[in-house]
């Protein structure tokens, strides 16, 4: 009895925190290079991605093959990703003399920038059960 | 019938205004522009639709010389109008690599696009929309590098089984120099990766490749090794932030000519940030090539150039090179956006050569010639080492854009002999190819193409240096055009 009133009011309390829909959001990244690791982070807002501030953010370790990663019970709605492929694993993405990247980056729907990174507009995809971005790093 | 047709025709003329955006006018103008080619050398900027493969090129004057065998590749613009956007700028066609080969008396022609994601996204937008040098571009550009930006339309730098399209803002991009088709842009060390790698790389005479990479006042500067590979990559602060297509080269040193042409505003397309200031005069910066922290500036009045000739050191120290020199940019910014108009009037003067002369006491003098010329190209065997001749093209008059002939200078004697086909040819520019064996300045053959406007063709003719004034040894046509290139590579 007091076990499965615990399971009940534990039932309730996700329930309440979680709303009433909630996304799976898995990201891949089939072409990367076995090495270093990807650093993704997911945003859920125009502003929270202007600013660089994330709602999740994942490595995956590409050096032992991980190039998939889900980001379970997201509230539905519009998100976009950034990643980067840090390589040499120094965690900083690498820049060249001239400040240009030199690790491999990119953004949900591929999306390319226009001089400098993706938009949001450009970016964003909406997310209700189960979605899946497939991202090439260049 | 007449209200009403008049309505219709009202009607309609709302409609497209609502429909119709300028740049759409713009693109459709352009295309009637060529159409109707407005412009006896309208067909110097034509579009090409599609990669034209290996044929036969037709024998139409004299006959090949016996040793003349190799690949004259030549890079340029090829593609400049879409329906939904075009460029306005010469240099801001999609690279169109072309390759002329020479074997057993005959020759064949080739020409194929550089696929770059620039040119992708403009086939599937069907549109251009990429800023560029001077065309500005618009909001549905993709361009999250500078690579995205890269046309690979400006020259060309054999590499082993490899020619490398260059533009001049980012790498190289890798094609196959068996077919031409396009493998990859060039990373040279995995830090370095997307740093420019300028059209006009130079062979130092122990075969060392040297090249130079600007961004404002930086740049950098390349070593490679005979092969392409790298040798050594290092970094300057430029005493200013000029516009820089060229620099040249003795065994020695590397040359740096600064004009007063200066990055003032970073923005796109590049010439609205780029200021003319012939006051502040062009500073020529000489670097040695051992040891690029001893350097020396020297100051000249200020001139406008895109292309030096390769330089030399004499036995005191004196340093000469030659030098396309112009009054101002306004070739650059406004004649050539009527090429790709197809029509109008190139403001200024044609570029005449001189001779730049730096004295081991820091003066610099400019010695100009009487010889209208651009594409100064000189002997591939005296790279960096004293010579006389320089060869070029010639004969553009004020007005018109493009050449109409070549001459060969004679810096020692201060003669320029030359050949004029006339105003129904467009002559590109020419490169020495040595002959087998010989080593005199003036045993080498002359090679480069033209566009023949009576008859719509490519041509490809060969000069004997010797005897220039002859016109060409032999000449041989395509069937078609191809839109005039900017530079060349003789692989003999």
């Amino acid at each position: 009895m007091k076990f499965s009133a615990l399971i009940l009011s534990a039932a309730v309390a996700a329930l309440a925190a979680a709303p009433a829909f909630a996304a799976d959001l898995t990201v891949v990244f089939p072409d990367a290079a076995a090495e270093g690791r990807i650093m993704v982070a997911v945003f859920d807002s125009a502003e929270a991605y202007q600013a660089g501030r994330p709602v999740k953010a994942a490595q995956l370790d590409a050096a032992a093959g991980e190039t998939r990663i889900t980001f379970d019970d997201l509230p539905d709605g519009d998100y976009a990703v950034r990643a980067f492929h840090d390589l040499n694993a120094d965690a900083r993405m690498n820049t060249n003399p001239f400040g240009m990247p030199t690790e491999p980056f990119a953004f949900s729907n591929n999306a390319v920038g226009n001089m400098g990174p993706a938009s949001w507009d450009r970016a964003r995809f909406p997310a209700a059960g189960s979605v899946e971005q497939t991202i090439t790093l260049k | 019938m007449i209200p009403s047709r008049r309505a219709f025709l009202m009607g309609a003329a709302a409609l497209s205004a609502a429909v119709a955006t300028p740049e759409m006018t713009r693109a459709a103008a352009a295309l009637n522009a060529v159409a109707e080619l407005k412009a006896d050398w309208a067909l110097a900027t034509r579009d090409v639709a599609a990669d034209a493969p290996r044929h036969a090129l037709r024998l139409i004057h004299g006959r090949a010389p016996s040793g003349l065998e190799g690949v004259l590749y030549r890079n340029g613009p090829g593609r400049f109008r879409r329906p939904g956007g075009s460029a306005t700028h010469w240099f801001d066609g999609d690279g169109l690599m072309r390759a002329f080969r020479i074997q057993d008396g005959q020759a064949t022609l080739e020409a194929r696009f550089a696929d770059t994601p620039k040119r992708r996204t403009e086939t599937e937008l069907d549109a251009v929309v990429t800023p560029g040098f001077g065309t500005r571009g618009d909001a549905r550009a993709r361009v999250g590098s500078n690579d995205d930006a890269n046309a690979a339309n400006t020259g060309i730098m054999p590499a082993g089984d490899r020619v490398w399209a260059l533009w001049e803002g980012g790498s190289p991009l890798a094609m196959d120099a068996a077919d031409l088709s396009t493998q990859a842009f060039v990373t040279l060390r995995s830090d370095l990766k997307g740093m420019p790698f300028q059209a006009h790389p130079r062979r130092g005479p122990d075969g060392s490749i040297w090249n130079v990479g600007a961004a404002g006042d930086r740049a950098v500067i390349w070593r490679l090794n005979p092969d392409g590979g790298l040798n050594q990559a290092e970094v300057l602060r430029l005493p200013r932030a000029s516009y820089m297509h060229d620099f040249t080269a003795t065994d020695r040193h590397l040359i740096l000519v600064m004009q007063p042409w200066l990055f003032e505003t970073q923005t796109t397309p590049i010439i609205n940030g780029l200021v003319w200031r012939p006051e502040a005069g062009t500073h020529v910066m000489v670097l040695d090539k051992d040891d690029l922290s001893r350097r020396r500036i020297y100051e000249l009045p200020g001139f406008f150039h895109f292309h030096l000739g390769d330089a030399w050191a004499e036995a005191d120290g004196t340093i000469r090179f030659d030098v396309a020199a112009g009054e101002d940019p306004r070739f650059a910014v406004d004649g050539a956006r009527v090429l790709v108009e197809g029509q109008g009037t190139v403001p200024g003067d044609p570029a005449t050569l001189a001779l730049i002369t730096l004295r081991p006491d820091g003066r610099a003098e400019m010695t100009r010639s009487n010889a209208v010329g651009e594409f100064p190209q000189s002997d591939p065997r005296r790279r960096g080492l004293k010579r006389r001749l320089t060869i070029h093209t010639g004969g553009e008059t004020r007005g018109r854009p493009l050449p109409t002939g070549l001459a060969l200078q004679d810096w020692e004697t201060g003669r320029s002999e030359g050949f004029t086909f006339g105003r129904h040819q467009v002559v590109e520019e020419v490169l020495f190819a040595p002959k087998p064996g010989a080593t005199a300045e003036r045993d080498a053959w002359l090679i480069g193409p033209s566009i023949n406007l009576d008859a719509g063709r490519t041509e490809l003719h060969v000069f004997d240096a010797a005897r220039i004034a002859d016109g060409p040894v032999v000449s041989w046509a395509a069937d078609f055009a191809l839109p005039a290139g900017f530079h060349g590579a003789w692989v003999g």
